[in-house]
């Protein structure tokens, strides 16, 4: 039992929610503008670190540049993915109406296509660099410099973002938006925008995760699926659309997975967190909007 | 519907795939075995998928889990019981976690699905590693020719079957639920019965045909076996060839054999490329499928 007292397991549970809270938001942006249920997000997490991986062993260029350009290529694919395919499905009414599993089968199709183009493009071997890999010391707590970047950076844009919904009155429209979307029409939120911005908000998010990911751990073509899945858990937990207990649902997640790894075995880990995906559906399968809306 | 037409496309089916054999090309044998395999699980998929509406994107479980009670019972058993058995598992592994699972609707239901399948996937892997196994041979399958007429039978069952559940009670059923759940409810059907009914009807062939494959490679890994891929392929074979009848998983099955027969032995990654681009294109521009457009195309000649 001491080993779970211990400040270690602590900062790599701090370290891993974060990521999960930061990937979590991005996925909730979208679903909670438009009720798209991107199933390719884990897919952009892996564009962003292959952006980082190859930004760094190509051109020495430090991944804290990464997330720059991995912010912007998310961003432009977001704005594509919007002006090609959403942006008619979510003004035709009739198409409106199976939003959410017609949405979902694109973004699988958009997932098997990243995926594999990445494998066509750099092979599908797993790849990885090194990046601030000495350890500090904090009393008996040894914490790696990629480690502490990818908490700082997460908890930063998670931060920044909150603030933005609360206090910027873009944000607010965002959230207008998400919680009431016929009044947010009237009030005369310019909705298209709001949702083109809102799009590659998530998109340039998960891409910025993507980096911090690819400091800490080897990388692949195949590798986003675990991160849609643990996003999914964490909007799910913390309820669609509802951003702040979104960023603690992350915290929540990472917790979960770490201490339960520690109780069990590392080869638990997988059948731990889709456990936990599973339960959460099975457990609280409606009313996880909190508007009860019926989820058809 | 006339007895003629309940009998036309499993006679197709039928006829079709014994002539198959006739090629005596080993070849096309085997490009006949993964077509009939795909044929019996689209069919099968649509009875709840097209049927019911509730998408499932992990049919793979169903498959795998035959494919694993093919691998665990191969030698002790004889083949006819192992291949029942198979079928028999993912009957009732459809049968447990049905009436929760299907309490989650719409796009939850379809996440869900997903996540199960990869669930039992992991639980499978620890389970082998546990038992210190990584992969399992099977020695002494049967040729090809005989798993061949197995997955023909498979095949035309899973077609007629779909026919026959389509025009019946249970058919007609499942469509009222897919509109309206509630007003369904609200005037007898018994909702949760058809659906539980239809998930196990569902997940009974796709364990068997599991069964088959693992059984045609000799070979069973759970990675393999419990590929997201294929649960993928069924989806988007029903949505290419479109599912509001019995032609359209025909259609799909038949047209994305082919092209994976031209493109995955060389090029498996573009395969699935192409695979997605066609998904989003048939999702967003015919979500009727091949035979939508086939259908719209009689009723406008003026026969």
């Amino acid at each position: 039992m001491g080993v779970l007292l211990s400040g270690q397991l602590l900062f790599a549970a701090l370290s891993t929610g974060a990521l999960y809270a930061l990937i979590g938001l991005g996925l909730n942006l979208v679903y909670g503008t438009m009720r798209l249920l991107n199933v390719a997000h884990g897919d952009l997490v892996m564009i962003g670190a292959y952006i980082a991986f190859w930004g760094f062993t190509l051109l020495g260029l430090s991944p804290v540049f990464g997330i720059g350009f991995a912010a912007l290529a998310g961003a432009l694919l977001g704005w594509a993915t919007y002006v090609c395919l959403f942006r008619r499905m979510l003004a035709t009414p009739a198409l409106l109406r199976r939003l959410e599993g017609n949405s979902l089968l694109i973004f699988f199709g958009i997932s098997v296509i990243l995926q594999n183009l990445a494998a066509l493009a750099f092979t599908a071997s797993p790849r990885g660099y090194l990046y601030l890999d000495e350890v500090y010391h904090l009393g008996n707590i040894a914490m790696t410099g990629n480690r502490l970047l990818a908490l700082g950076v997460a908890l930063v844009i998670c931060l920044a973002l909150y603030l933005l919904l609360r206090l910027h009155v873009f944000g607010l429209a965002i959230k207008a938006l998400i919680e009431r979307r016929e009044a947010a029409l009237i009030v005369g939120v310019n909705i298209d925008r709001v949702q083109l911005v809102s799009l590659c908000l998530g998109f340039a998010i998960a891409a910025v995760a993507g980096v911090l990911v690819s400091t800490t751990e080897q990388i692949s073509p195949f590798m986003g699926f675990p991160f849609t899945i643990s996003a999914f858990v964490v909007i799910i937990l913390g309820g669609l659309g509802n951003i702040s207990a979104g960023l603690a649902a992350g915290f929540l997640l990472g917790a979960l997975q770490i201490y339960g790894v520690a109780l069990t075995s590392a080869s638990f880990q997988s059948v731990l967190v889709y456990g936990v995906f599973v339960a959460v559906l099975l457990l609280r399968p409606q009313g996880l909007l909190g508007r009860g809306r019926v989820l058809r | 519907m006339t007895r003629r037409r309940v009998l036309e496309l499993p006679l197709l089916v039928a006829v079709l795939g014994a002539v198959l054999p006739l090629s005596g090309s080993s070849y096309l044998l085997g490009i006949g075995f993964s077509l009939c395999c795909w044929i019996a699980l689209v069919q099968s998929w649509t009875v709840l998928s097209a049927m019911a509406g509730y998408v499932s994107l992990g049919h793979v479980v169903f498959y795998g889990l035959g494919a694993y009670v093919v691998a665990l019972s191969w030698g002790a058993l004889p083949l006819p019981v192992i291949l029942i058995l198979a079928g028999a598992v993912a009957g009732v592994f459809a049968l447990l976690v049905g009436l929760p699972v299907l309490r989650v609707r719409g796009p939850y239901f379809v996440i869900l699905t997903f996540g199960i399948a990869e669930l039992v996937k992991y639980v499978v892997i620890l389970i082998e590693s546990r038992l210190g196994e990584f992969s399992r041979l099977m020695f002494g399958a049967p040729d090809l020719p005989w798993l061949y007429g197995i997955a023909l039978g498979l095949a035309v069952a899973a077609t007629l079957g779909a026919v026959l559940i389509r025009g019946s009670r249970l058919g007609r059923g499942l469509l009222a639920l897919r509109e309206n759940e509630e007003a369904a409810e609200t005037v007898g059907v018994p909702t949760t019965r058809l659906k539980l009914i239809a998930f196990v009807l569902s997940a009974i062939i796709p364990g068997v045909v599991g069964g088959l494959v693992a059984l045609r490679t000799a070979y069973f890994e759970p990675m393999q076996a419990f590929d997201p891929t294929v649960s993928f392929t069924i989806v988007t074979m029903a949505v290419v060839g479109g599912s509001d009848d019995a032609r359209g998983p025909l259609l799909g099955a038949v047209f994305f054999t082919l092209l994976s027969e031209l493109l995955w032995a060389r090029l498996p990654q573009f395969y699935m490329v192409v695979l997605g681009v066609l998904l989003i294109f048939f999702v967003l521009f015919i979500p009727r499928g091949i035979a939508g457009i086939m259908r719209s195309r009689l009723r406008r000649s003026p026969s």
